[in-house]
């Protein structure tokens, strides 16, 4: 039992990011505004449809519509129509503290909610740019400032609750990486010490790496096509890691090609090598260079930058390491599985 | 290998399908409860990927111990 426990610390990490990463709720948000532009200067009934907002009518939002900080008006009237729906008036002044103000931002904010931006501005014209009338007639209030408590996830537009695949698509890519890391360690032990031990593992972590790519793929192209309504796309990122994939699997094509097992281990072993030295540049350099639908794509996004919520790396990184931890131990059955196929060569000859 | 293969076409099949869905734009399927069910998706693609790779697996043990047998036999 013991000899196991990483086996058994793989399974318990990833049976929590199924548990958590599903049913964590995701922050409330509001969707839609209709309509989606006004005038400064009139009146505006504006009808908001929230998702996972938590309306009763005993307990009525605040509505605001604001440029900045020091510059917000009240909704006159606020009233919740059905489930996820709210009506709110504004009367908008005509002052504007700058020219050329072309959006306004329109939030909730209660105390179960939390303050909620809309995703989608309202987009604004006219207006008299008066600095001073405007911070008479700009003078609302909001009393929660805050996001709603406890462990959520962000609503983010066009994605939603899709936010959960972070731990299934792009934990996958994570375990793929280090599986043909090790991989290539095991290639590289096998040079120089020519065991043949190194060899097996170095075919078994890459034939489960090749597995985890293929799937990481897969799943790419279905989030993608509910995402950016293609399953391809073109996006550098999906064809370098086709390129990838190619290059890997011409490995295990070299593999059958040879009869003598000791030229097919140094060959492939050597091949390895090449394959894996292909993966940084193609992978992790050009896709940064170029434009790509992928976020994070640009600049240098380390670990540990904002673009990552919180809650999502508490479950995001121990999904990391169950998922390399279950490679490990497929890539284990499989490196078994051949050295005893291997001695029963051995003895039949 | 010819069941594995008939698992790979099904699945196939199964992401063909998906995709006629997908064709109608706001409220399909796939993109209802705020796209929940693409979650889903994944997570059974994965699975499937999984569970074919392991009935490989099973393929090759099955034939090693034929093999042992019909060593042992001899």
């Amino acid at each position: 039992m013991l000899k196991h426990w990483w086996k058994i610390l793989g399974v318990l990490l990833l049976l929590f990011a199924f548990i958590v990463g599903l049913l964590t709720p995701l922050r409330p948000g509001i969707n839609a505004i209709s309509p989606s532009s006004a005038e400064f200067g009139t009146d505006l009934e504006l009808l908001l449809s929230g998702y996972n907002l938590e309306l009763n009518p005993a307990n009525t939002p605040n509505l605001i519509l604001w440029i900045d900080g020091d510059h917000i008006i009240n909704a006159k009237e606020v009233a919740i129509s059905g489930d996820s729906q709210i009506k709110a008036s504004f009367s908008i002044p005509n002052e504007i503290p700058e020219e050329g103000l072309k959006e306004l931002k329109v939030s909730l904010s209660d105390n179960i909610n939390g303050f909620v931006t809309a995703l989608p501005r309202l987009r604004m014209s006219g207006g008299e740019a008066s600095s001073e009338l405007a911070t008479q007639k700009w003078s609302g209030t909001v009393e929660i400032l805050e996001q709603k408590s406890g462990f959520n996830f962000p609503f983010l537009p066009n994605v939603y609750e899709s936010v959960r695949n972070t731990f299934y698509h792009v934990a996958l890519w994570f375990a793929m990486f280090t599986l043909f890391t090790l991989g290539v360690i095991s290639s590289i032990r096998y040079l120089i010490n020519k065991n043949p031990e190194h060899e097996y593992k170095a075919v078994s972590f890459t034939s489960v790496g090749m597995l985890f790519g293929i799937l990481g793929l897969i799943t790419g192209a279905i989030w993608a096509q509910y995402t950016w309504n293609k399953a391809w796309s073109w996006d550098i990122k999906q064809t370098m890691t086709a390129i990838v994939l190619l290059i890997y699997g011409a490995f295990f094509v070299l593999r059958i090609s040879f009869e003598d097992a000791d030229q097919k281990a140094r060959i492939s072993a050597v091949y390895n090598i090449f394959a894996f030295s292909t993966i940084i540049p193609l992978l992790y350099v050009i896709p940064r260079l170029t434009e790509s639908l992928h976020p994070g794509g640009q600049g240098n996004p380390a670990f540990g930058r904002g673009d990552l919520d919180n809650n999502i790396r508490m479950v995001f990184y121990p999904a990391i390491i169950g998922w390399i931890l279950l490679g490990l131990w497929l890539s284990n059955l499989n490196f078994r599985l051949i050295k005893i196929k291997e001695r029963i060569l051995e003895n039949e000859d | 290998m010819k069941s594995i293969f008939r698992h790979l076409i099904f699945f196939f099949a199964l992401l063909g399908s998906s995709n006629l869905l997908a064709q109608s734009p706001e409220q399909d399927f796939m993109r209802s409860m705020g796209k929940m069910y693409v979650v889903v998706a994944v997570i059974v693609a994965i699975f499937i990927g999984i569970i074919v790779f392991i009935t490989l697996l099973d393929k090759r043990l099955t034939k090693l111990e034929n093999q042992i047998k019909k060593n042992g036999k001899a």
